[in-house]
């Protein structure tokens, strides 16, 4: 740039910079209000024993709240809890996200109506999701006709809600029939980006469908996998409306008392938070572990075609 | 007519060449639909059923006759107040304001990012972004306390406060902008247009596919927040839908069909929006393997 005016085009440049700045203030102000603020609070009251209802002078005693934590077990059961829904989620949704978006590569017509058929439970707010299906886990809903007339086990119970470990699965099911539609859409962008000159030259070649999908599409795809899995990760690591629902309308606490509900109870219903917070601090670094994870592994070999 | 013939006299053993895939993939494809859609012809369905046919083994399906009952229950509630409608309104303003200020705050920031030079935008920016790990579960306490100390319980600010942009937005927007021809912008200036008219009349207008696609994601995501308005909205007036829904479930567990009829409505203004816009809520996924470029 070989500026006639240097002088003027400098206090052209000041302005401009002022009005970014002016521009970008109100995000400025905004996210450290209601993020930076906070969580630098609730790091301090972590370190407290505080509770909310409570004029006493909250004594500072460290490390406690964090040990009692890493003591409990009831906090124990609750990392238990959000890793087995996390991982029973994730791994099915990316499983079946990456079969059926293959299939519906694949297929001639149809494809568009499926994309939305599957895509609109995601339209649905999470507690309607939560309450359409405990009516279908009722004991006579529709869940326990559908396995009885599979399995020819006319009128059986399958309890799940009251069995500790078909609650969980019925908690997974409720975010697996949510988003499933979603993942199979980004999976199908994912594969849409691959050039169709591989495939032309894969056919060429002699290779068949699930060749092609096995050696090009999936390792090609991996960007896309990972994206999927950080999100679907993150996502699940803070369920709370379904397991809330559930347990308010009756089902047992224990085998669902994800991380996010033991908070919400601790904090709000125990007014104990100083050891809420301590909890969401775990909370975040057990989010941050895993974000980190997942970069390290998308970055070790990139893919590029 | 003639399309219906034409599949009845297909072989069974044709179709999985004619549509590409092999038996097994079709119907792995075909018990997806069945799963996906089935629970929401439950819903529709059980919202017009007389309640005791609801639990009838096996379900029917088809209601023998159209208990429209149900809807008044699910409205007027146990005590006949009909403060779900109050709710309903409550869940349109909030979704409405979060959704108009993250799109002309998101826009704005991610403007002022992509396109201004000043020192220190990068560090803003990565700031922002950092903010996407933090779980709204980690803040919630303390934002609880401060919304408390400022007397923002029972109110449309403490509401909607917490929510007025996210980073993503941001994120969205910086994206959008950074392919902005800059060309243009400096022609306005040339021309003597003040910062704030380019703006208002050059950046804003020329965003719409993203402001239709953060629009409907900030609706979306605020129309289904059940952990804050659980905190702040303690009176019955300040409810949110989900909250309202939560506590229908819990107090009437037995009345499936006025449960059906709440989740039924509380799903309708999403449902029209998905009709009418489909192709922009599918359009955050877009985003994101669009980065990679």
């Amino acid at each position: 740039m070989n500026r006639k005016y240097p002088k003027k085009a400098r206090t052209l440049q000041q302005s401009q910079d002022l009005w970014g700045r002016l521009f970008v203030l109100p995000a400025v102000l905004f996210f450290s209000i209601f993020n930076f603020y906070p969580i630098l609070n609730a790091l301090w009251t972590s370190l407290f024993n505080r509770r909310i209802l409570s004029f006493a002078k909250p004594d500072f005693i460290g490390l406690q709240n964090y040990i009692f934590l890493l003591q409990s077990g009831s906090f124990w059961n609750s990392v238990r809890a959000t890793l087995v829904f996390t991982a029973g989620t994730f791994l099915s949704l990316l499983a079946l996200s990456l079969l059926v978006a293959g299939l519906l590569s694949r297929i001639s017509r149809g494809s568009r109506f499926l994309q939305t058929a599957y895509y609109t439970p995601a339209v649905l707010s999470s507690v309607v999701a939560a309450t359409i299906w405990l009516l279908i886990f009722d004991p006579r809903g529709i869940a326990n006709q559908f396995i009885n007339t599979l399995m020819n086990t006319p009128g059986v119970d399958h309890r799940w809600f009251s069995h500790p470990v078909r609650v969980q699965i019925a908690t997974m099911v409720v975010y697996f029939w949510k988003y499933i539609g979603y993942f199979v859409i980004v999976v199908l962008a994912g594969m849409a980006s691959i050039p169709k000159t591989i495939y032309e030259a894969a056919t060429i070649d002699g290779a068949n469908g699930w060749q092609q999908y096995w050696r090009i599409t999936f390792p090609l795809l991996k960007p896309t996998v990972v994206l999927v899995s950080i999100m679907s990760m993150l996502q699940c690591l803070k369920t709370f409306s379904t397991q809330y629902l559930f347990t308010q309308s009756g089902a047992p606490l224990a085998p669902i008392n994800v991380i996010t509900l033991n908070i919400y109870n601790t904090g709000i219903r125990d007014h104990r938070i100083g050891r809420a917070s301590a909890m969401s601090i775990i909370l975040l670094i057990i989010m941050m572990v895993f974000t980190y994870i997942q970069f390290k592994t998308s970055k070790t070999d990139e893919v590029s075609y | 007519m003639k399309t219906m013939q034409h599949l009845t006299h297909l072989p069974w053993k044709e179709l999985p060449r004619r549509y590409g895939a092999g038996a097994l993939g079709l119907l792995i494809m075909g018990s997806l639909l069945v799963i996906t859609v089935l629970p929401l012809i439950f819903m529709v369905t059980a919202s017009i059923m007389p309640s005791g046919e609801i639990m009838r083994m096996p379900y029917p399906w088809i209601p023998s006759e159209l208990a429209f009952r149900n809807y008044y229950r699910a409205l007027a509630g146990h005590d006949e107040s009909f403060i779900f409608v109050r709710n309903i309104m409550n869940s349109l303003i909030v979704s409405s304001s979060v959704t108009v200020t993250t799109v002309i705050l998101g826009a704005l920031t991610g403007y002022s990012l992509a396109k201004f030079q000043y020192k220190g935008r990068i560090v803003i920016f990565m700031m922002i972004m950092a903010t996407m790990m933090i779980p709204f579960e980690t803040i919630m306490i303390p934002l609880y306390m401060v919304a408390t100390k400022l007397g923002m319980q029972n109110s449309y600010a403490g509401l909607i406060l917490p929510f007025m942009l996210n980073a993503f937005g941001v994120f969205m927007m910086r994206q959008y902008y950074s392919t902005f021809p800059g060309e243009f912008l400096d022609a306005a200036r040339v021309d003597g247009m003040g910062e704030i008219a380019i703006f208002g009349k050059i950046i804003l207008p020329n965003t719409g596919p993203a402001i239709a696609t953060l629009a409907i994601l900030a609706f979306r995501s605020q129309w289904d927040t059940l952990l804050w308005p659980l905190l702040i909205a303690q009176s019955h007036e300040m409810k949110t839908i989900p909250v309202y829904i939560v506590q229908f479930a819990a107090e009437r567990t037995a009345d499936y069909g006025a449960m059906m009829a709440v989740a039924t409505i509380a799903s309708v203004p999403m449902f029209v929006l998905f009709i009418t816009l489909s192709r922009y809520f599918t359009g955050g996924a877009a985003v994101f393997s669009a980065r990679k470029g």
